[in-house]
């Protein structure tokens, strides 16, 4: 009884939530629901048994999202309230085919649910394996041994997207939230504080969540947002600064990743005959390693995504 | 109703909620939201498949839409920024009424 | 039902009773300053009193003091941005003098 009343108040506050998102009459209103919206989707993940979506929801979907959607409403701050253009399509129109689209999904659902399927879906199989796996975490199994391809092929997108954003980006004057350090301006008292307890307590999260995720709930996209959340903490309180270029360090940090990967992919092309395999035996100390690496590439990527500069200096 | 069918009707719904705030919407944010918001419902109704017969859950989708997440963020912060360019060349915040104002 | 969930289930719904009222506090007072008040506070007192129900609930002292943890970062989140927003607001509006409730 009690579980259908709070799935039921989930999903009438994503319904709602989204409709803010789509239809708020302001745009700061739209993108704090749409904040929210990525907290109450990490609430129906843990509601949904799947813990690990919930970690990288909430840290990547509801808090990085929303430090770069708030990030860019900053920048286009001069023109939100101006009279916009009226659509290409009528509301009626638009509705009717939302409403069809709706329909569609909602057949394509129900087929996929109520359709006899296959004798051993992968992820049975998958799940009948992971005792020959190195990692408990079946999730992580899956991710880094069973599709390893995907997170390679992933790791790529999450740079192409960096090297996209790149090349359209603004002057780094423009660029990202301006320092607040101006002139005549003190720091807010409780800033350093804050930075003090809260830079070694994220460190710490990220290392835990990186070295949990073979046997519990995390891995290394989760440890990667954590400390990408620590990237924009120290660029929003000027403890780094943007430039334009990258150095060779930070480029070597975000293709050791996929380098990294690559590598122990072609180990196991190697030893085991067929690419991203892992040498028997060795397979976990090999995870740890790349996790570590993607670990590190997720989270410079998403901060300098953020900042939107070619890369982060410390000090003044 | 059982809690599988109550998420894949609200992925539906979401679904909906998305396709028509693209269509209606011209403030660029907003129709980024909104295929953000289309996203969701997809990951939405993948996990609730994830689930469906009781047993432990299918880690594949799992692992799947872990990929979408990562890979959605990473497609909102380049759209963002295509976004602020579009806005720094040419002043406008949408796509449509560029037409009029004659180049 | 026991003593201990009678207690927890009561501090609970205290708890939610402080959110409800910095809720409404939030969406019916007039300017920043005072629906930052009844944020922060309420809030702050609604989790802490929401934290121990839970601890209660839970028990195992290891699941406290996790959730005593995230009472802490709550507070100190909550603590920080209700300064910086105060700041920005002062500032915004031109300082101690004009500033309206």
């Amino acid at each position: 009884m009690m579980d259908w009343w709070l799935d039921s108040l989930l999903v009438l506050g994503l319904l709602w939530l989204a409709w803010q998102a789509v239809s708020a009459p302001r745009v700061f209103r739209s993108v704090v629901m749409f904040i929210v919206f990525g907290l109450f989707m990490s609430l129906c993940w843990a509601r949904l048994a799947a813990p690990d979506l919930a970690l990288a929801e909430a840290a990547i979907g509801a808090g990085l999202t929303g430090a770069l959607l708030l990030s860019a409403y900053r920048a286009l701050l001069a023109r939100h309230e101006q009279r916009l253009p009226e659509p290409r399509v009528s509301r009626p129109l638009a509705g009717l085919i939302a409403v069809l689209c709706a329909l569609a999904f909602g057949v394509l659902a129900w087929v996929l649910l109520t359709v006899p399927g296959v004798e051993t879906p992968a992820g049975r199989e998958a799940l009948a394996r992971m005792d020959d796996l190195a990692v408990d975490n079946p999730v992580t199994g899956v991710l880094l041994v069973f599709r390893a391809y995907d997170t390679l092929m992933e790791l790529g997108v999450l740079l192409l997207a960096l090297l996209g954003a790149r090349v359209v980006a603004e002057p780094l004057r423009a660029s990202g939230p301006g320092p607040w350090q101006r002139p005549g301006l003190r720091e807010p008292v409780l800033v350093a504080p804050l930075l003090a307890l809260l830079v070694p307590l994220i460190v710490l999260m990220a290392g835990y969540l990186l070295w949990a995720g073979t046997s519990a709930p995390g891995g290394a996209f989760q440890a990667g947002a954590v400390l990408a959340a620590l990237g924009v903490l120290l660029r929003l309180t000027g403890r780094v600064r943007p430039t334009m270029n990258s150095s060779f360090h930070e480029r070597a940090l975000l293709v050791l990743g996929l380098a990294v990967f690559t590598v122990a992919g072609a180990l196991g092309f190697g030893f085991e005959g067929y690419m991203l395999s892992y040498p028997a035996g060795w397979s976990y100390p090999i995870i740890l390693v790349v996790e570590s690496a993607l670990m590190l590439s997720i989270a410079l990527t998403l901060a300098l995504l953020f900042s939107g500069s070619g890369g982060l200096r410390g000090g003044e | 109703m059982d809690q599988v069918l109550l998420y894949v009707l609200t992925a539906a719904a979401l679904f909906g909620i998305g396709v028509y705030g693209l269509l209606v919407q011209t403030h660029l944010l907003r129709r980024i939201l909104a295929v953000n918001v289309i996203g969701n419902a997809v990951f939405l109704l993948l996990i609730a498949w994830a689930v469906r017969d009781g047993q432990p859950p299918d880690p594949v989708p799992h692992a799947m839409v872990l990929t979408g997440i990562v890979i959605a963020v990473s497609a909102t912060a380049f759209a963002l920024a295509l976004l602020r360019r579009y806005h720094r060349d040419t002043g406008c915040v949408s796509l449509e009424g560029r037409e009029d104002e004659g180049g | 039902m026991n003593v201990a969930a009678v207690v927890a289930w009561s501090l609970i719904a205290v708890g939610s009773g402080f959110f409800l009222a910095g809720t409404v506090g939030l969406l019916r007072f007039p300017g920043v300053f005072s629906r930052l008040h009844a944020l922060t506070k309420a809030d702050n007192v609604g989790l802490g009193l929401l934290v121990l129900g839970l601890a209660i609930l839970a028990g195992s002292p290891w699941t406290a003091l996790k959730l005593a943890v995230i009472w802490a970062l709550a507070l100190l989140a909550g603590t920080v941005s209700c300064h910086l927003i105060a700041r920005y607001a002062l500032r915004e509006q031109g300082g101690r003098e004009r500033a309206e409730p």
